[in-house]
């Protein structure tokens, strides 16, 4: 029963997620698009001082944030590389990508990068309990940051407990490599017949987590990674 | 709340979400960073004058109305619509001044003026809109159809002016010291009505020679400030009416920030160009065509960067250059130009008074000014000069608050 649930989980589960997540993602980047556009400018002035950025620049290095909250820039800008640094991480346990040596027993960033992820992550979430970020907060702030929360932290329990068993290493970017590539291919193969790491319920877990991120995204403000852009242009003119 | 008028509301939010308005509600994160953004929460620390907090009366609406899902309406706090909430919705509109300072604060730039559009809108919709700012509005329009008839009248008024008006400038013979209805003027002068908007202006363009006409119509709009955007584009179309019928190069608006915003952004495209007095002020200058005496100004002046000329127009540098060329003793606010506190006056406050929010809501304004030290502080808006000579009494400041237009035409070298 454990068992066929955890297949549920980590193979079916993980297509309907990622299908979701596109058809979510496109059906609502298109209702956006098919809206009558705004029928004045909604463009902000600079001046010499502080030259409003181009919508791009503006957008990724978030230069308002540095301004006029340092701290929570640098977190900012610390977790969204990450997030990104994380991406290419997880393609880059597939067999042909090889950024890191494909018999490496790590993934990028060798678990550092998820920890500063989620430290980022945590420290969102502790400033929305602090007045004045509680009054405007809404339940659905505190969950995604919770789920992102979970999500990232199973992701750093499985890289740190390779270091729980005596001989080091078990579940390794081969490991991986070998359950995604089969998802890629349709292989519907079980992952838990090629890994066998005593932490597999972590990694069952974490898999879990990020099929509910997948599917929560498009109805969340994490819409915002393809919308910060054209609404940094509305500003700009 | 009646289902009907509910019904009615809730499609005039719908006619209202535009591309942006739907960006604007959907993609944002509650971070809070517009938060010390607002000089009312700045003046007067509570949530509801938060620009995020005053978003989130209409965003809750929002997610109950134009979204789907029973859990995430309740993950949202989506709100139904009924006479209390209506309440909240009153206060986004008329807690805020559209001033969007908060935009240069947000990550996205959420202009949290479009949100408060859709609350305007919902409040004209269900009657509960401020009546002397509709009122205002109705008189505009009306005058444009009897304008045949009060042409008379507007023209023996003007004529009352001259002298005053001579007094400041003497013309050369020949010449109408306050013109009307001059065809293929170079410019069409879009006064207020009041004298002090008239007098000092005329002077002006009479001492740099120009071939002006004075509009029969007043600048400001209060369609824009009630929210009312078909009487808004009345009222700014009897003007851009006038200006086509006489040929006019260029419409110059008085020293009123909205009617500016108006005129220049809202208004699609015109034949003409449109400027503010305070950039033709400063080409009257830059030409050589008026020289001014800085001995006529012997006090530490600052400078009150209206937001709808400033932020929303970017009309920063030409009232610091005239300013230039008025004093030798001029000091900026901090902070300034993009970044200066609202005055406080904006979005239709002043026009319906409440003078206690006004000045609760601008304390900082007030502290703002009296950092600088200065005697006189000047600006180039109506709404604006209103609104700070108020803060000016209610805190004691002790300066003289000022027009651009008044300070240059007293200074005006005669030759
Ligand atoms: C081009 C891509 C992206 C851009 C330009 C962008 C931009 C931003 C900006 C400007 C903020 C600041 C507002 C805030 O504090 O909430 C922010 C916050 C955030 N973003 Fe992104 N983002 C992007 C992609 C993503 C992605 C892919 C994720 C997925 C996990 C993400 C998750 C978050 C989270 C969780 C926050 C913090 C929310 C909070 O404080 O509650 N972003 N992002
Ligand atoms: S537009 Fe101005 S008044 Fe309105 S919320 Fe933003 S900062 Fe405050
Ligand atoms: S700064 Fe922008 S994203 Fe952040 S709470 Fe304010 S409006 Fe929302």
């Amino acid at each position: 029963m454990v068992n066929q649930i955890f297949y549920l989980i980590t193979v079916p589960m993980v297509y309907v997620a990622v299908a979701w997540c596109i058809v979510g993602i496109v059906v609502k980047v298109a209702r956006v698009a098919k809206a009558p556009a705004h029928p004045f400018t909604l463009k902000v002035f600079p001046d010499k001082d502080h030259p409003v950025p181009s919508p791009v620049w503006g957008a990724l290095s978030m230069p308002t944030v540095r301004r006029h909250n340092p701290t929570f820039w640098v977190f900012l800008i610390l977790f969204h590389l990450g997030i990104a640094v994380l991406i290419l991480a997880h393609l880059d346990l597939l067999p042909w990508f090889n950024i890191y040596p494909e018999d490496s027993e790590h993934m990028i960033g060798n678990g550092a990068v998820g920890v500063v992820v989620t430290t980022a992550i945590l420290y969102f979430l502790l400033r929305r309990f602090a007045s004045p970020l509680r009054e405007i907060s809404v339940p659905a702030d505190y969950l995604l940051l919770f789920l992102l929360f979970c999500t990232a932290m199973s992701g750093d329990i499985i890289s740190w407990a390779n270091s729980w068993s005596e001989n080091g290493f078990v579940l390794t970017k081969q490991d991986f490599g070998a359950y995604l590539n089969g998802l890629f291919h349709f292989s519907w193969a079980d992952p838990a017949e090629a890994i066998d790491g005593g932490h597999y319920v972590v990694l069952v877990v974490h898999v879990f987590l990020a099929n509910l991120f997948l599917m929560v995204l498009p109805f969340s403000k994490i819409m915002h990674t393809f919308f910060a852009i054209p609404l940094n242009k509305l500003r700009r003119g | 709340m009646e289902a009907k008028l509910k019904q009615e509301l809730i499609e005039t939010f719908g006619e209202r979400l535009t591309k942006a308005a739907k960006m604007y509600l959907d993609n944002c994160s509650r971070c809070g960073l517009c938060i010390e953004a607002c000089h009312a929460y700045a003046s007067s620390p509570e949530t509801r004058y938060t620009a995020v907090g005053r978003a989130q009366n209409i965003r809750r609406l929002y997610e109950e109305y134009f979204k789907k899902g029973k859990i995430a309406k309740k993950l949202n706090e989506a709100v139904e619509l009924d006479d209390h909430w209506m309440e909240k919705v009153y206060e986004t509109a008329y807690t805020c001044t559209g001033c969007r300072r908060c935009m240069t604060y947000c990550p996205f730039g959420i202009d949290t003026g479009v949100i408060q559009g859709i609350a305007k809108m919902l409040l004209i919709t269900a009657d509960q809109e401020p009546k002397t700012l509709t009122m205002l509005a109705d008189m505009s329009i009306a005058k444009a159809k009897t304008i045949e008839k009060t042409k008379e009248n507007f023209a023996a008024a003007a004529k009352n002016l001259e002298a005053e008006v001579l007094q400041r400038w003497r013309s050369e013979g020949g010449e109408e010291v306050v013109p009307l209805d001059v065809q293929d003027a170079n410019v069409l002068y879009v006064a207020l009505a009041g004298k002090h908007s008239i007098i000092p202006a005329a002077a002006i363009m009479n001492a740099a020679k120009e071939k002006w006409s004075l509009s029969y119509f007043e600048a400001v709009n209060f369609g824009a400030f009630v929210g009312n955007p078909a009487k808004t584009k009345e009222i700014a179309g009897r003007i851009i009416e006038e200006a086509k019928r006489l040929n006019i190069k260029e419409v110059v608006i008085c020293e009123c920030g909205t009617a500016y915003r108006v005129m220049k952004h809202m208004s699609g495209e015109k034949p003409f160009k449109v400027i503010t007095f305070a950039e033709l002020i400063a080409r009257y200058v830059e030409q050589g065509r008026i020289k001014l005496d800085k001995s006529k100004l012997p006090a530490k002046v600052t400078y009150h960067d209206p937001c709808q000329i400033a932020r929303q127009g970017g009309i920063y540098e030409q009232p610091r250059y005239v300013l230039g060329q008025l004093t030798d003793n001029f000091v900026e606010m901090t902070p300034n130009r993009q970044a200066n506190w609202c005055c406080g006056g904006g979005g239709g406050l002043v026009a319906m008074g409440e003078k206690d929010f006004r000045m609760k809501s601008a304390k900082v304004k007030a502290d703002q000014v009296k950092a600088t030290g200065a005697e006189v502080l000047c600006t180039a808006c109506e709404n604006c000069h209103t609104q700070l000579s108020d803060l000016n009494e209610h805190y004691g400041l002790g300066v003289k608050v000022e027009y651009l237009s008044d300070l240059t035409a007293k200074a005006l070298v005669q030759d």
